[in-house]
């Protein structure tokens, strides 16, 4: 390969691999906010993903609601409907019986659910395009080559990254998110609501997660299993260390960009399997990820 | 890293107590369902058709695969989110080596469950690395990996176009229907529910349930905890090899697609429907999800928003597995 196709194809490959990064950054962001305050793997992330890009489609082009509307009642409608799956099955099932792997059996039951949800209402069936407001027209850097659309995908994400890390660590909220991770009693000996914190984070990460889909819904071709990016965003998450969330988007950056570059220099059938490699890998050599500090000692 | 110090005691949540002690209402219940099951297998050839033997196959199949996740996940107390990997070893190799070479197919369904044990003997050494959701994880992504080579290794998978097998034979019978295989599927399942009630009130089994409640206790007792655990891999992987086996004995085609994800959260969901931790649960759940799955089959369009309802009704009021029920004071 002569140096300046490399150089291009290098290029290239970082400033794709950002935008599609920004996007598993986010939902590693939803993925590790969840587990560090309510101990819950949420297995349904994808497909909270994948619904609330079908609500956005549903109410843009079949209500015909204006972009400005459609958008924001699409986080709220995921933020009420996360967090009340919180509230009320996830609170339930600690209740009945407090262990991960039946938390982590309902999430997974979530996701049956709104995948067999879009599939009844009968959109799944066919692949569908969502319509995009970015005009067409592309930006050229060094020599890699960005559209509109690809540069609002960054800039939002960034900026939603931006406000994120605002309000988790300056705002009161924020601090009782992380006293809530840090531990839980003690937080609670301090006069945090457990209940409401918690039930705030899901809806945060479902807001999060809906956002994400309506970014990068107009680049993709929907279908009811596009929630398997998912896997990508916990090979990202597992990177940066599956509790710190500057590792979560750092790892969601590594994953786009390695990504981009293998679909480019290697093959585009080993994209698939990339990230299956990169979990195992790291979990094998780093267990504790880039982010992810030192190991505790457990006692008996 | 910020996490409390839960043991695998809290994740699992796992009963204490060992089954033997029960109150007589209990055994009463669970011998009259042992006895109604026992009818049922033995009359069943000769009162029903080919799809019901089909659907009688494929539950003994997951019963296999339940047992051996109850091993790792249920004796032993470590997650292995890969259990359909182990499957597909076994049904491939047992399926080829039939088509290749035309071995008897206990030597078949015998290869298929070293290959796989040998893979998730493989597998344990990660379990000495890592532990909970880490665990999870890397077992879910050997999963996925492996899904992966079933559908992209073309000259020997057949790919996405599935694979055929030969039929299977024994003793210079070939089994060519449902029904032919009936027995031998159901004899070969009861040597397995047989073994595994031996491994629960052995040695093994109690060192298994040591590792499950506490590694530093177990250790402080004389438990080589890194064998045990490795050991309860290979061999909850030699189970559903074997288990993929047995699959070939009655079915002629295979397709990477029922070799994913969703066919180890079903095995998962047997196991701790059935009620995590206990031998006779994890018959049950096998049972019980089995029939459930295959029933939402007739109803394609709301199969899998009623298979999320259940789990999720289930988590929420019956956590502890159907058998919960029985005999509840």
């Amino acid at each position: 390969m002569e140096l300046e196709v490399l150089s291009l194809f290098l290029q290239q490959g970082i400033a794709s691999g950002l935008v599609t990064g920004s996007i598993y950054a986010l939902l590693a962001l939803a993925i590790v906010i969840v587990f560090r305050t309510t101990d819950v793997a949420n297995f349904a992330e994808g497909e909270v993903y994948m619904a609330s890009a079908y609500l956005a489609f549903f109410l843009i082009a079949i209500v015909s609601m204006p972009f400005w509307i459609a958008v924001p009642a699409t986080v709220f409608a995921v933020l009420i409907g996360a967090s009340l799956f919180q509230r009320v099955v996830l609170t339930q099932v600690a209740a009945a019986k407090g262990v991960s792997v039946n938390l982590v059996i309902a999430t997974l039951g979530l996701s049956y659910v709104l995948k067999g949800i879009v599939r009844a209402t009968g959109f799944g069936d066919t692949p569908r395009s969502f319509p995009s407001v970015m005009g067409e027209g592309s930006v050229t850097l060094g020599s890699a080559s960005l559209t509109y659309l690809d540069l609002t995908i960054l800039g939002a994400a960034l900026a939603i990254m931006a406000v994120f890390f605002w309000m988790f660590n300056y705002t009161k909220i924020g601090r009782a998110m992380r006293a809530v991770g840090m531990n839980r009693r003690a937080s609670q000996l301090v006069g945090i609501n457990l209940g409401h914190v918690q039930m705030l984070v899901w809806g945060l990460s479902g807001a999060i997660s809906a956002v994400a889909a309506i970014l990068i819904a107009p680049k993709l071709l929907m279908t009811a299993d596009m929630g398997v990016v998912v896997t990508l965003a916990f090979a990202a998450a597992i990177i940066g260390g599956f509790t710190s969330l500057p590792g979560a988007v750092v790892g969601g950056f590594i994953i786009g960009i390695t990504e981009n570059l293998v679909g480019l220099f290697v093959s585009s059938r080993a994209i698939n399997v990339a990230p299956f490699v990169v979990i195992m890998l790291v979990l094998i050599f780093m267990p504790q990820g880039l982010f992810g500090g030192k190991v505790r000692v457990r006692k008996v | 890293m910020i996490m409390n110090p839960i043991t695998n005691r809290q994740v699992l949540d796992l009963p204490i107590r060992e089954s033997g002690a029960k109150n007589r209402n209990r055994i009463i219940s669970g011998g009259a369902l042992v006895v109604a099951l026992a009818v049922l297998t033995v009359v069943l050839p000769f009162v029903t058709s080919g799809y019901v033997i089909y659907i009688a196959n494929l539950l003994l199949v997951f019963t296999v695969l339940s047992l051996g996740m109850h091993i790792v996940i249920g004796e032993a107390g470590q997650f292995s989110l890969s259990h359909a990997a182990f499957y597909g070893l076994g049904i491939y190799t047992a399926g080829l080596l039939n088509n290749a070479f035309g071995l008897p197919l206990i030597l078949n369904i015998i290869a298929g469950g070293l290959v796989a044990g040998l893979c998730g003997l493989a597998i344990g050494f990660l379990s000495l690395r890592m532990r909970d959701i880490y665990l999870a994880l890397s077992t879910f992504a050997f999963g996925e990996a492996m899904q992966w080579i079933f559908l992209n290794w073309t000259p020997v998978t057949g790919g996405p176009n599935g694979l055929n097998f030969q039929p299977a034979h024994l003793f210079g019978f070939t089994f060519l229907s449902d029904k032919a295989a009936y027995p031998v599927v159901l004899i070969l399942a009861l040597v397995f529910v047989a073994a595994t009630f031996v491994i629960h009130f052995s040695t093994l089994g109690r060192s298994f349930r040591a590792v499950r409640e506490s590694e530093i206790a177990a250790a402080a007792v004389g438990i080589d905890v890194k064998r045990v655990k490795i050991f309860a891999f290979a061999l909850s992987a030699f189970y559903a090899g074997a288990a993929g086996g047995l699959f070939t004995t009655f079915s002629t085609f295979i397709h990477p697609e029922s070799l994913g994800f969703h066919t180890t959260i079903l095995v998962l969901t047997m196991v701790v429907v059935g009620g995590i931790g206990s031998v006779s649960g994890a018959i049950g759940g096998a049972i019980v999800f089995g029939l459930i799955s295959e029933l939402l089959r007739q109803v394609p369009s709301y199969q899998e928003v009623i298979y999320g309802g259940i789990l999720i009704l289930f988590m929420m009021y019956l956590p502890r597995g159907i058998f919960s029920l029985i005999g509840r004071r």
